[in-house]
């Protein structure tokens, strides 16, 4: 029987040919994608495993014996150890300040030994920033000098800038936040290290691969039903020589096999030709290292057994669905056409965003994770299920209408089957939502912490926050008493820094433990307040005022970024003598300046933790690789999507090659038949993009009003860009079905057909 | 006066100097591959004729039907229609000629699926130019005519071989053209059927004096024309009619 199959198979005529040919081209395609996802998944896999030693210390960190600072251990500790995150512009470093107690101190991987006081090993793309930047904007930051630089192993990606620092145990004990560690950690903590949250990215590539894979399935199942009903003739043919049901479904198994097995070889060297490409190709925004991308035992054996068995039990479902009969096809199952009930989860979806865009939004994290996650699931959701009703509506409105044959022929068929038309579009619709929510938000909040007047000078201010903790009654500990007068007036002598505000502790505010540290109190300096505008500014008359820390928060939108911080009843000389909460350091913004200011206040109060600019873009990272997976996702998705169409048209076309043919006989033009094609496959591309995209910043809209009370701004040029370019090449890829069009539709046809 | 009734009264004083002759076929070879179909087949149509072309399979008799409807251009040879050659006309003008001026009924196959049986008819119409209301207006008209009432929202696929025949029937005539080629009309039909829309054919192309090339190897249908040839080995010999029309 399988001799047989293959036989049939390979036997059967151009038309079946061609269908095979194409649904091996939209398998290899999909097999192609699953690998490089695979790869990619691997990939940052592996780069989170180098990354477990930085873990060393933190809490979750089973595997290292752990002190923290003041807590007097009985046994001897061979290291201490504390980890932060130090940055350069927007780019991330990772330090580790280090102090071996003994020689049984634990090294990590991809260092020799670990460094001794006044010495500190760099990655080498730190060691190449070190080099080309100048020492008051760097260099200074880090005591001692170069004493090699970490290998590889040790290295997330060849571009991550790390630095181990060494010191004396006694100096470091006295950190806060410094720990005595026994072992080095070997279990990533998946989270926490700024740039490579693997869960963000992993849950980005998760969309971005399901956002892939969809059109690909759509694809695969589109490309299956050209020439489906020459198909069924065979196997009518079959059965009415005594081919039980069976071996019929066999044959049909054996086709799809055939199909999936050829796929998979041309998609595994698709992925091998690429594979150099793909490696240098960022698709997170992370270069990988060497041999990171790759595919282990386990994916390979997966998809080189699975799509053939999943091609197989496709096509024996299928079968159920189309009993083949002696005489033909006996029986098809066909939906009913869809009702407008299938708006409800749509609208439901949009009514939850916009109630709390209206009503405000939870109190709770855990509550707005789960309201927004369910409003964004409804509207995703609601899209593809009220698809094919928006379809058949649109098209039935066409038709109805019409005085255009075109438009007529065109409308009809969408109508008589919406969910084949829209079913080559499904995957468009995910992607462009998810593109235009992306857009959106990641616009708006760009815009609104890189562009605005504020947020300009919010770029351009540095806060360095001192809290080491709490008190049992909640309030703030922190480790600087009192600025000393050298340190500001070396700060304010850098040129290009405008002001320099000190934020004290309110010994009269009332807190509670456990409080944010953000929202801790403190007081101010009004003169030295309006030194740094980016804080906010003093009420009218007052010389000392409450505030707090949440200083992010004031620069981060236009509405906050003027906050008045009300008056406080102190005297500027008491005032002086209250400990340090936080030194806020204005600038005009320049780069170079940021990061002089940053290397001072770093030199001058070491072990505390870098000092960010208020409108930080590092945590903008996750929205950058968002963005650019979603890119990706689009353009190809909508390429995909308009392969599905050209195959979706050419199957449509192969069904209709007689009346069509027979039109042509009678004269309607070639340009008529093209216009019909056209808009059976464009109308929907449009109609959907536009809605889907229209929908995805509505949503994303709502979101930003309730969460962050801001409107949303219009994407930039590039998201237009590459929407404009996407439906372009699927147009190119409609385009290309018209000499099909030609002919299939020839005199011949008619003669034979 | 429209573009489609200008070409009509030009043609039909075209037929009138010529003697009557609406088409013409002269010396007509055609090969497919090393396959003759055609091997110098003459024929010619009077204006309001109807006229049977009989033969066996494999005759040549359909591609002589393409040959005069300017859908096949013959290797050699000439094909007139109303005083103008059309064989040596660009391809667009004779896609023109079959809309505007000829109707086709073949054997099946022949309806849009998507569309109503009252949109099939009107198609030809909405072709032309013509009003959606107004095409399906006149399509309409067809339906009670060729007794197909109440079958106007159908689709082909809910009509009966018969019924589905006589709606390309109607597509075929409700352009009015001034030749309608049928090549086996009721091949797929039952005699009574076939019989049936026989008699509907020649009435309606009689009432609005549409010539009528009707190809056919069916003695039965071929009865319903004014005169019958036969096409063998590619060429075309004329048949002596015996029996009076039905």
């Amino acid at each position: 029987m399988i001799r047989l199959s293959v036989r049939l198979t390979a036997s059967s005529g151009k038309q079946a040919l061609i269908r095979l040919a194409i649904t091996t081209a939209a398998v290899a395609l999909g097999v192609g994608m699953l690998l490089v996802t695979l790869a990619e998944i691997n990939a940052i896999n592996a780069q989170d495993a180098r990354t477990a030693w930085l873990s060393t210390g933190m809490p979750g960190d089973v595997a290292s014996s752990q002190s923290p600072v003041g807590s007097k251990s009985p046994a001897a500790r061979p290291a201490w150890w504390l980890f932060s995150t130090d940055y350069f512009g927007h780019l991330i470093i990772d330090r580790v300040d280090v102090a071996a107690t003994g020689p049984g101190a634990p090294v990590p991987r991809g260092l020799p030994h670990l460094p001794g006081p006044g010495q500190f090993y760099v990655s080498p793309a730190l060691a190449r920033l070190l080099r080309s930047s100048p020492p008051a904007e760097l260099g200074h930051r880090f005591p001692g000098h170069l004493a090699g630089t970490i290998g590889s192993s040790a290295l997330p990606a060849p571009d991550s800038l790390i630095i181990v620092v060494g010191y004396r145990p006694g100096q470091l004990s006295r950190a806060p936040g410094a720990v005595e560690v026994t072992s080095i950690a070997t279990t990533p903590r998946g989270n926490g290290l700024p740039g490579y949250d693997p869960t963000t990215l992993l849950s980005i590539l998760a969309v971005a691969a399901l956002a892939l894979l969809f059109p690909v399935l759509i694809f695969i199942g589109t490309a299956t039903r050209l020439g489906a009903a020459r198909q069924e003739q065979r196997l009518a043919a079959m059965r009415l020589v005594g081919a039980t049901a069976r071996q019929t479904s066999v044959v049909a198994a054996i086709e799809s096999c055939i199909t999936a097995v050829g796929g998979v070889v041309i998609g595994f060297g698709l992925f091998i030709v690429l594979h150099p490409v793909l490696q240098d190709a960022s698709f997170t925004g992370v270069r990988l290292a060497r041999g990171d991308f790759s595919l282990d035992l386990a994916d390979i054996l997966l998809i080189v057994a699975g799509i053939p068995a999943a091609a197989a039990a496709a096509a024996h479902l299928g079968m159920r669905r189309v009993r083949i009969s002696p005489l033909g096809v006996a029986r098809r199952t066909m939906p009913s056409a869809p009702r407008a009930y299938r708006m409800f989860p749509l609208l439901a979806g949009i009514g939850e965003l916009g109630y709390f865009a209206i009503a405000g939004h939870p109190r709770s994290s855990s509550g707005q994770i789960e309201a927004y996650f369910l409003g964004f699931f409804l509207v995703m959701a609601g899209l593809v299920i009220a698809g094919p009703w928006l379809t058949v509506t649109g098209s039935r409105i066409m038709a109805g209408r019409t005085s255009r044959p075109a438009a007529l022929i065109a409308g009809r068929r969408l109508a008589d089957n919406p969910w084949a038309a829209f079913r080559a579009i499904g995957g468009l619709i995910v992607a462009l939502f998810v593109t235009s929510v992306s857009a959106g938000i990641t616009t708006t909040i760009i815009a609104d912490r890189g562009s605005s007047a504020n947020g300009v000078a919010g770029s351009g201010t540095l806060a360095d926050q001192f809290i080491t903790g709490e008190s049992v009654s909640g309030k703030a500990l922190t480790a600087v008493a009192a600025v000393p007068a050298a340190v500001l007036t070396g700060l304010t002598s850098i040129p290009g820094i405008r002001g320099v505000t000190v934020i004290h502790t309110n010994p009269d505010a009332v807190t509670s433990p456990g409080q944010n540290e953000n929202d801790m109190p403190g007081l101010v300096s009004c003169a030295q307040l309006a030194l740094t505008p980016a804080a906010g500014r003093c009420a009218r008359g007052a010389a000392v005022a409450s505030i707090t820390l949440d200083l992010s928060g004031a620069a981060t939108s236009g509405s906050q970024s003027t906050t008045e911080w009300h008056g406080a009843a102190m005297s500027l000389q008491r005032l002086q003598r209250l400990p340090v909460l936080m030194v806020i350091v204005g600038t005009d913004g320049a780069s170079a300046v940021i990061e002089r200011a940053r290397t001072a206040l770093e030199a001058d109060f070491p072990y505390l933790g870098p000092p960010a600019v208020l409108t930080t873009s590092y945590s903008l990272s996750a929205y950058a690789a968002l963005q650019r997976m979603t890119d990706v996702v689009i353009v190809a998705s909508l390429v995909i999507a308009g392969c599905s169409l050209a195959v979706s048209v050419a199957a449509g076309l192969a069904d209709r090659q007689r009346p069509f043919s027979l039109l042509r006989l009678a004269g309607a033009p070639l340009g008529l038949l093209r216009r019909v094609v056209a808009l059976e496959s464009a109308v929907p591309l449009v109609v959907v993009a536009a809605i889907s995209a229209g929908t995805g910043f509505l949503a994303s809209a709502l979101f930003l009003r309730s969460e962050l009370g801001e409107s949303l701004r219009p994407p930039g040029g590039a998201y237009y860009i590459i929407v404009l370019a996407g439906l372009l090449g699927s147009f190119a890829v409609i385009g290309c079905t018209f000499p099909l069009l030609k002919w299939i539709t020839g005199p011949e046809i008619a003669r034979n057909g | 006066m429209t573009r489609r009734a200008v070409v009509r009264a030009r043609s039909q004083a075209a037929a009138s100097s010529a003697g009557g002759c609406v088409v013409e076929a002269r010396d007509l070879v055609r090969s497919f591959g090393q396959t003759p179909a055609l091997r110098g087949a003459s024929l010619s149509v009077s204006a309001g004729e109807i006229l049977a072309v009989m033969g066996p399979s494999g005759s040549g008799k359909s591609t002589l039907l393409h040959c005069l409807a300017g859908i096949l251009v013959p290797d050699s040879g000439e094909v007139w229609f109303d005083g103008r050659r059309i064989d040596t006309a660009p391809d667009a003008e004779r896609s023109m000629l079959r809309r505007d001026q000829f109707g086709f009924v073949f054997q099946f196959g022949q309806l849009v699926p998507e569309l109503t049986a009252e949109e099939n008819v009107a198609l030809p119409l909405l072709l032309g130019g013509i009003r959606r209301t107004k095409a399906l207006a006149d399509a309409r008209q067809w339906f009670r005519r060729l007794d197909l009432d109440g079958m106007e929202r159908r689709r082909s696929g809910e009509l009966s071989g018969g019924q589905a025949q006589r709606v390309a029937l109607a597509r075929g005539l409700v352009a009015r053209p001034d030749v309608l080629f049928a090549d086996e009309p009721t091949g797929s039909l039952d005699s009574l059927a076939g019989e049936h829309v026989m008699e509907l054919l020649s009435a309606a192309a009689r009432e609005q004096g549409t010539t009528v090339v009707l190809v056919t190897h069916d003695a039965r249908v071929a009865a319903y024309a004014d005169r019958e040839v036969i096409v063998r080995d590619g060429r075309v010999n004329s048949l002596a009619r015996g029996g009076a029309r039905p």
